[in-house]
């Protein structure tokens, strides 16, 4: 019995890491395909025109942080939030879980702890 | 192995040149000076003429001995710097930060005046004899909408009274949806009618308006914040900004190796009514010939009669900033009726190295007919061998200008902001 919830405990485990590193590969496949080109590869965006992505606190906050900016672009900056050149498109056409892969990877990487959003922390935010 | 022989190809065609003319470009074998933070060719010499003094764009010097710079960013609450380097060792030892509130790319002088461009204005001071203008400028030309994206208002005179601003499109490709892949082009853009060209003025009337004494000069111009009269051709020229992401939108027909290189970064000689063919089609020098834009039916083949052909294109995404003739004879022959392009460099070429970060030299004649192939006058200014994300550039050339003497000058934004003098001091 004992033996058999250890198991079954370390297969849980290795399930959740599973899911955990198809999800980052999937938010990396899609922060690359939509995102790279501008935030760079490194996140490191291009000065004064489009905002790095390393250390935000946007990506270390609530998981609305990031999730709106996919959603609705620059116009969920906040007054004087940034200072850059260019204007991010809304890219409220890709699916829940697509948003909620790129942000899972933008709040788990650049140096960010923001850590995993779900689509169910997307949908809520779309009628926002 | 493709890639191989297209990184080949890229590194090729990158090399100066040495054209016909004679003249030989930067020698790529020659190490570069990191705390001067560029290289020249043989027989040119550079100082660091100004240093840490913010966010400076487009500079002009003028015949007082000064030096203005328009600050892209306020610095001391300032939207420009005045300069002088009283003893002539090539540095300035003054600086005076004046424009308060303001903040801009463009900067020219014209007729005793000292013009400067915010994004939404044209504005001028009375020339000073010495050090900054005082008082508030006169308003020269307003109505130009409040935008973000490639919202600099440069400028040029042709020296008979006309003023020339670039009034950049805000857009990228004039897509239904901003920046959207899957998103069409507009045909007619209306983009076009209040942007996307150079729109002339009167240079000496005060309270013009875009709309209704603006008069659209040329159009289907991206954004050409590098532009200038050639007094000795007696024509305006410009290096408009070619389009972003056609591999991230179109990768069904770019490569992202094309989609780096793609498209040209073109170089035209503007008459009146021109039309450089921006949204509907671009231009490949490699193909020397102009394509149909995607968004509006292209796959990177079919030709476009929408449009005229550039002088030369360079490689994509370099990001031309500005663009110069010189006035005098200073510079050896070769470098005295050609265009000196800056390019302040690429960030849409990843996965690739990104690219520019330089000033070209295109040999010409005194007509205005380019002669030769193009050289790069200067690079190193990156202070990196290969720029993977633009933030690691140290500086990004902005801004030229001559002096009476003669001597060119270049201005970086990067790094808190700096101006080299450059000089001809022979072999």
């Amino acid at each position: 019995m004992k033996a058999s919830k250890i198991v079954f405990a370390a297969l849980a485990l290795w399930g959740t890491g599973a899911v955990a590193q198809e999800t980052d590969a999937k938010g990396e496949g899609l922060y690359k395909e939509h995102c790279a080109s501008c935030h760079q590869y490194d996140g490191g965006g291009v000065p004064m025109l489009q905002p790095e992505l390393i250390g935000k606190p946007r990506a270390n906050g609530k998981p609305g942080g990031v999730i709106d900016m996919i959603l609705f672009g620059s116009d969920a900056m906040r007054e004087n939030e940034g200072d850059y050149g260019n204007e991010m498109p809304a890219f409220s056409h890709l699916t829940d879980l697509e948003i909620a892969q790129i942000a899972t990877y933008v709040r788990t990487h650049f140096e960010n702890r923001g850590g995993p959003v779900t689509s169910d922390d997307v949908k809520p935010r779309r009628a926002r | 192995m493709l890639k191989i022989i297209f990184t080949a190809v890229l590194l090729c065609s990158s090399t100066a040149t040495i054209a016909a003319s004679g003249i030989v470009g930067v020698d790529e074998a020659a190490p570069i000076d990191a705390e001067l933070g560029l290289r020249l060719p043989d027989g040119f010499k550079a100082t660091v003429f100004a240093d840490q003094i913010g966010r400076v764009r487009h500079i002009v010097a003028a015949d007082n001995g000064w030096l203005y710079g328009a600050l892209m960013r306020p610095q001391k609450g300032m939207g420009a710097v005045a300069l002088r380097d009283a003893d002539g060792d090539g540095v300035a030892e003054e600086n005076i930060f004046f424009a308060k509130g303001l903040k801009g790319t463009g900067i020219g002088i014209y007729d005793g005046y000292l013009y400067y461009g915010t994004d939404v204005s044209i504005l001028r001071w009375k020339l000073p004899e010495n050090g900054e203008p005082q008082g508030t400028p006169e308003l020269i030309a307003y109505g130009f909408a409040e935008k973000r994206q490639h919202a600099a208002k440069s400028f040029t005179f042709d020296g008979k009274g006309g003023l020339y601003v670039n009034v950049g499109a805000p857009s990228n490709a004039c897509m239904e949806k901003m920046r959207t892949k899957g998103s069409p082009g507009m045909d007619p853009c209306p983009i076009l009618e209040e942007f996307g060209g150079i729109w002339k003025f009167d240079a000496s009337k005060q309270n013009q308006q875009q709309s209704k004494e603006g008069v659209r000069y040329a159009t289907g111009i991206r954004n050409a914040v590098a532009l200038d009269w050639n007094m000795r051709a007696d024509s305006l020229y410009v290096v408009p900004h070619g389009r972003d992401q056609l591999g991230e939108f179109f990768p069904e027909y770019f490569t992202p190796e094309e989609s780096a290189e793609m498209p040209s970064e073109e170089f035209h000689r503007v008459a009146e009514g021109a039309d450089m063919g921006w949204p509907y089609s671009y231009y490949d020098h490699r193909k020397g010939e102009r394509l149909v834009m995607p968004e509006y039916g292209g796959d990177g083949k079919t030709v476009s009669d929408r449009g005229q052909k550039p002088l030369m294109g360079f490689p994509g995404h370099w990001a031309p900033n500005d663009l110069l003739f010189l006035k005098s004879d200073a510079m050896p022959e070769g470098y005295r009726m050609g265009a000196f392009i800056g390019f302040h460099g690429s960030w849409n070429r990843a996965p690739f190295p990104q690219a520019g970060y330089r000033i070209a030299y295109v040999p010409m004649d005194a007509a205005g007919n380019v002669t030769d192939d193009w050289i790069t006058f200067a690079d190193g200014f990156a202070g990196v061998e290969k720029v993977m994300s633009p933030r690691d550039a140290k500086h990004r050339p902005m801004g030229l200008t001559e002096d009476a003497n003669g001597a060119l000058y270049v201005s970086s934004l990067m790094s808190g902001g700096r101006i080299w003098k450059i000089t001809y001091e022979g072999k």
